[in-house]
């Protein structure tokens, strides 16, 4: 009898042990090892003042499965390049470049966490990515994106450097997001240095300069 | 009596000194962190964004000729509504329903100590 509670406990003791690994593989575990020093994942935003936005490392991921592309987030997450030209928060230094790398499998399961973290504030089947001559007119002329973001001009780069670059918006962005992003940003970053054109754009014009940017190659 | 009062105007300027440095500390903390990509942490219209595709030169706050042509209310209206406001380019935004009314004003404060 006591051979078969020790026969037992062995057993339940090699059964943790063997189901240990892969629980620690899985892309919330890989996060909340790897990830957490730099971006958060549990909204709502926390942010209340700009020291709170100055404090952060990375961008908050609370809403990553609505902002991105699954396929683009597990190809960047395996080879990641610099999204903003600037240093996050910082005007003065440039980006480094040095986001870390996570192997082929990690980056397929961090992905999967992160494309399961959506937004409640982002309707689906909103936007269609459209080439349209009212959005290129905002987005370079009436509330110029391009005077703090990088876009692509025929593969030359061009625009603001401040804010994060949109060239390669249509693999990167969900058009969806962009639109809700734009119609109601204190619901994703309540302290940012992106003015809310919700105030000064139609609905209409919002629609029109999300389907633009979610073209950009 | 007299030391009395020379102390308690002493702690008084002290706090009125602690006040108005904390002040201008939140206007240039609201300047750098919404002004600066444009123009410029010195204020000087040399931001981070303004490459050669910028389609207009930032105002130059440390010029004090062309800040002497500008009124308070043309450069609190300017930041609440945008350039178009009072005729300038959209490139600069507008950030009413950013910035409260005492930001607005801070900024204004804090622009005009920059031509001075």
């Amino acid at each position: 009898m006591r051979l078969l509670a020790v026969t037992v406990s062995l057993g339940a003791a090699l059964l943790v042990t063997m189901t240990a690994p892969s629980y620690a593989a899985g892309g919330d575990a890989i996060f909340k090892k790897s990830c957490t020093s730099c971006h958060y994942t549990d909204g709502p935003a926390k942010e209340k003042t700009i020291a709170d936005q100055l404090a952060k490392k990375g961008p908050e991921l609370f809403y990553a499965g609505s902002k991105f592309q699954k396929d683009w987030l597990t190809a960047w997450l395996q080879a990641p390049k610099p999204i903003r030209p600037m240093k996050y928060n910082s005007l003065t230094d440039k980006n480094a470049g040095d986001h870390p790398k996570l192997s082929a499998g990690d980056a397929a399961n961090v992905s999967e966490f992160l494309m399961g973290l959506t937004s409640k504030e982002v309707k689906a089947g909103v936007i269609q990515a459209k080439s349209n001559v009212q959005g290129k007119n905002i987005f370079g002329k009436k509330a110029p994106c391009s005077g703090c973001h990088e876009y692509s001009d025929k593969g030359v780069l061009r625009g603001g450097k401040s804010g994060p670059s949109l060239a390669g918006a249509s693999k990167r962005l969900n058009p969806d997001w962009i639109y809700a992003y734009m119609t109601n940003i204190k619901a994703f970053k309540p302290v940012r240095d992106m003015p809310d054109f919700a105030s000064v754009l139609n609905p209409k014009d919002l629609e029109n300069v999300a389907a633009y940017v979610a073209t950009f190659e | 009596m007299s030391r009395f009062v020379i102390v308690t105007a002493a702690v008084l300027g002290l706090a009125l000194g602690a006040a108005g440095s904390a002040q201008a500390a939140d206007a240039k903390e609201v300047f750098d962190f919404y002004c600066a990509q444009c123009h410029g942490v010195k204020g000087d219209g040399k931001g981070v964004n303004v490459t050669k595709d910028f389609a207009t030169d930032p105002r130059n706050f440390t010029n004090k000729e062309d800040m002497a042509k500008r009124t308070d209310e043309d450069i609190k209206t300017v930041i609440r509504d945008g350039g178009p406001a009072i005729s300038k380019s959209p490139l600069m935004p507008p950030w009413a329903s950013t910035l409260t009314a005492a930001e607005v004003d801070g900024l204004l404060a804090y622009i005009r100590k920059m031509g001075k």
